[in-house]
């Protein structure tokens, strides 16, 4: 937020000279640093580009180069000291300056040889800083990514390493800002804010376990929605953790659609990706779930044809449903008895009542399935029993022919 | 003319070379068409229940390969169909078939014959007798000592027990397979439970004749010293007057009696 002040002093300059942004004192700067060749005792270029600037959102405002580089206002000899003081943005920009003051980049970062801190211009530039829907802003929603990449892919890594942030410019939101150039993608601030960011365990964090489901239906409304009215979203709200949200699911940063072969929720990947919580003993004692799911899965049709990478079997999202996932006991749960043979029946034409005559997930047969259960005894029992039978007789023939041939030798 | 009343003697009425038809082109075609969908089924049926083996996954770890296995299970399962409704139908209008399958029939003298078979083998009643052990015991009952090798006619107790066994499983296996292919109709007709049962059924017999085949028959006809590397019979069909005094002599017998009555005058008191 810019502060009045600040506005009306700039309304008024521009009134007052609307097409020449640079002022006396700008003129004065220039002489200088208008040379393309200017350059600082470490050669580091000094040239002002008087052009640009005059583009910048600063520089159409009519700012001077001493509004910002307070401390030159007041220098009368040129040229000034190389060293001056930093520009301090706040003193327009102050919500902004104490947001990111609060954020995880107001705080020093320890990178590998020095600790950097993050200011206005890492992200907004200096001289040429442009507004944010201009296209070529370095804050421009589409150039986001590559804004925080600059650091984050390799000087400054968060906890989970640079291959965490790397993933996502393989992710739809990425491909869909930068490909299709959809400028409401999902980018770096979208979810993580802009001023305020803050890491995942912060619990002001917009990106934590408990605001990440408010975060992504900022723009998936619906999912939202029906997230929060399944078995996973009521938990949620109940303030339980250890309950699935969407990161949980979806990853973080590596977000494909599920179609999408490498997705996480790519259909013949749902089952790893539920059993992680559904198979774990301890989740399952917290939460009184039934473990197992993955093995019963698998041991069926549709799971086994799964593991081999058919997509056209049912994974666990077939029958359970995925964001508004219910109890079995509510009527408006697709696998609520009642609706089998419309949830089966989506893929197994004419599916009748008989589909729900049964079990599905059996872990003891021996309580849940009688007929299979017996049925596999009786095997069990004929294999072990003929095949033990078969391998003795075999054995003893070849042993007699071998003591028949052995014989034969001694006396012939 | 006083020596032709004596009886023939065995080698002039069957010489060890002749060659007799043990199976017919009708019987090797539907042998070698259940070699063929038997392979195949077993082949593309095992991934399923041992998914997590790795050559399996090689092999079918793709959707598409996946889809080709069920289609070759399927085409085999077709062929095996067709064979078995051949093989019914040869069994049911042939004299040869109807023949066949009266002596594939189990007896008492099947178990005998492998009680007697496996005893001779083992040796171990020889062995104690020899010892002097159980002396009143051999006396009264000279078959538990097992001093000869059972005679078989045509078909011996092995070879029953595998044809029963592949009409069984095929049975079996042809009825619970037909019930996962149509899914929709067996959930008409049965419910979840049965259908679970045809599958749990499925897999096991699989397995069964899966072992049976690869321990038995193997040994059988492959391994066994008396024919290996392989019995030719199922691809010529022929065995020779030797092989069958020495494998199946009670059916050697009965066509030596056959050849005997035939060149015997029909009745001595018309000449």
């Amino acid at each position: 937020m810019i502060r009045p002040r600040c506005v009306v002093l700039a309304f008024a300059l521009c009134l007052a000279s609307p097409t020449a942004p640079a002022s006396e004192t700008d003129a004065d700067c220039l002489m200088c640093h208008a040379d393309r060749d200017l350059t600082s005792a470490s050669g580091k270029t000094l040239f002002i580009d008087e052009n640009r600037y005059g583009l910048s959102i600063h520089g159409q405002a009519g700012l001077s180069c001493v509004d910002c580089h307070a401390d030159l206002a007041k220098v009368e000899d040129f040229p000034h000291a190389e060293k001056i003081e930093p520009v301090d943005c706040s003193l327009c920009h102050e919500a902004e300056k104490s947001a990111v003051a609060a954020s995880v980049h107001g705080r020093p970062h320890q990178a590998a040889n020095a600790s950097i801190v993050v200011s206005c211009k890492e992200c907004h530039g200096t001289h040429d800083i442009r507004k944010k829907d201009d296209f070529d802003s370095p804050v421009f929603a589409i150039n986001i990514p590559d804004t925080c990449e600059r650091c984050h892919l390799g000087l400054v890594q968060t906890k989970r390493g640079g291959d965490f942030i790397r993933v996502y410019n393989e992710s739809v939101h990425f491909k869909a800002a930068k490909k299709s150039g959809l400028s409401v993608s999902a980018t770096c601030a979208t979810c993580h804010g802009a001023h305020d960011v803050r890491a995942a365990a912060d619990p002001e964090s917009r990106v934590g376990r408990k605001a990440i489901i408010r975060t992504c239906g900022r723009c998936h409304a619906w999912i939202e929605r029906d997230y929060l009215e399944g078995v996973h979203g009521k938990a949620h709200v109940k303030g339980l953790e250890n309950v699935p949200v969407c990161t949980d699911c979806h990853t973080e940063h590596a977000i494909q659609t599920a179609e999408t072969l490498s997705s996480s929720v790519y259909a013949t990947r749902v089952a790893s990706v539920c059993s992680r919580c559904h198979d774990d003993e301890n989740l399952a004692r917290q939460f009184g779930l039934i473990t197992s799911r993955l093995r019963t899965y698998s041991d069926s049709f549709h799971g086994t044809a799964s593991r081999f990478g058919a997509t056209r079997v049912a994974n666990c999202a077939s029958c359970h449903g995925f964001h508004d996932i219910r109890n079995s006991a509510d009527p408006r749960s697709s696998i609520h008895p009642a609706n089998l043979s419309a949830t089966c029946g989506r893929c197994h034409a004419g599916a009748g009542p008989n589909f729900a005559k049964g079990k599905i997930h059996v872990v003891s047969e021996k309580t849940e399935a009688k007929g299979a259960y017996i049925a596999k005894i009786f095997y069990i029992t004929a294999i072990g029993g003929l095949i033990s039978l078969f391998c003795l007789f075999i054995a003893v023939d070849l042993a007699r022919r071998a003591r028949t041939r052995w014989k034969a030798k001694k006396s012939p | 003319m006083e020596s032709q009343k004596e009886p023939l003697s065995e080698e002039a009425l069957i010489r060890d070379d002749e060659v007799f038809l043990r199976m017919n082109l009708a019987e090797r075609l539907q042998h070698i068409l259940l070699v063929i969908s038997f392979t195949t089924l077993v082949l593309t049926g095992l991934p399923l229940l041992f998914y997590e083996l790795k050559i399996f996954k090689s092999i079918f770890g793709s959707a598409r390969a996946f889809q080709l296995r069920g289609f070759l299970h399927r085409a085999a399962a077709v062929i095996l169909i067709v064979d078995s409704l051949w093989h019914v139908g040869y069994v049911a209008f042939t004299r040869r078939g109807r023949q066949n399958l009266k002596d594939l029939l189990p007896r008492r003298k099947d178990v005998r014959d492998a009680v007697q078979q496996f005893g001779y083998n083992l040796g171990l009643t020889r062995f104690l007798h020899r010892r002097g052990i159980g002396k009143k015991f051999f006396a009264r009952r000279p078959f538990w000592l097992f001093e000869k090798e059972p005679e078989y006619g045509r078909y011996n107790f092995i070879e029953k027990l595998e044809y029963l066994s592949v009409v069984w499983g095929s049975f079996i296996m042809i009825l619970s397979g037909f019930f996962m292919w149509n899914l929709e109709l067996s959930l008409r007709l049965f419910p979840l439970w049965v259908h679970d049962i045809f599958v749990i059924v499925h897999g096991y017999e699989a397995m069964l004749a899966f072992l049976a085949i690869i321990i038995w028959h193997m040994y059988n006809v492959h391994l066994n010293p008396e024919v290996f590397p392989m019995s030719k019979v199922w691809l010529n069909g022929k065995i020779t007057g030797r092989e069958l005094r020495t494998l199946h002599p009670l059916e050697y017998r009965r066509i030596l009696e056959e050849r005997r009555k035939a060149l015997e005058p029909e009745s001595p008191t018309w000449s």
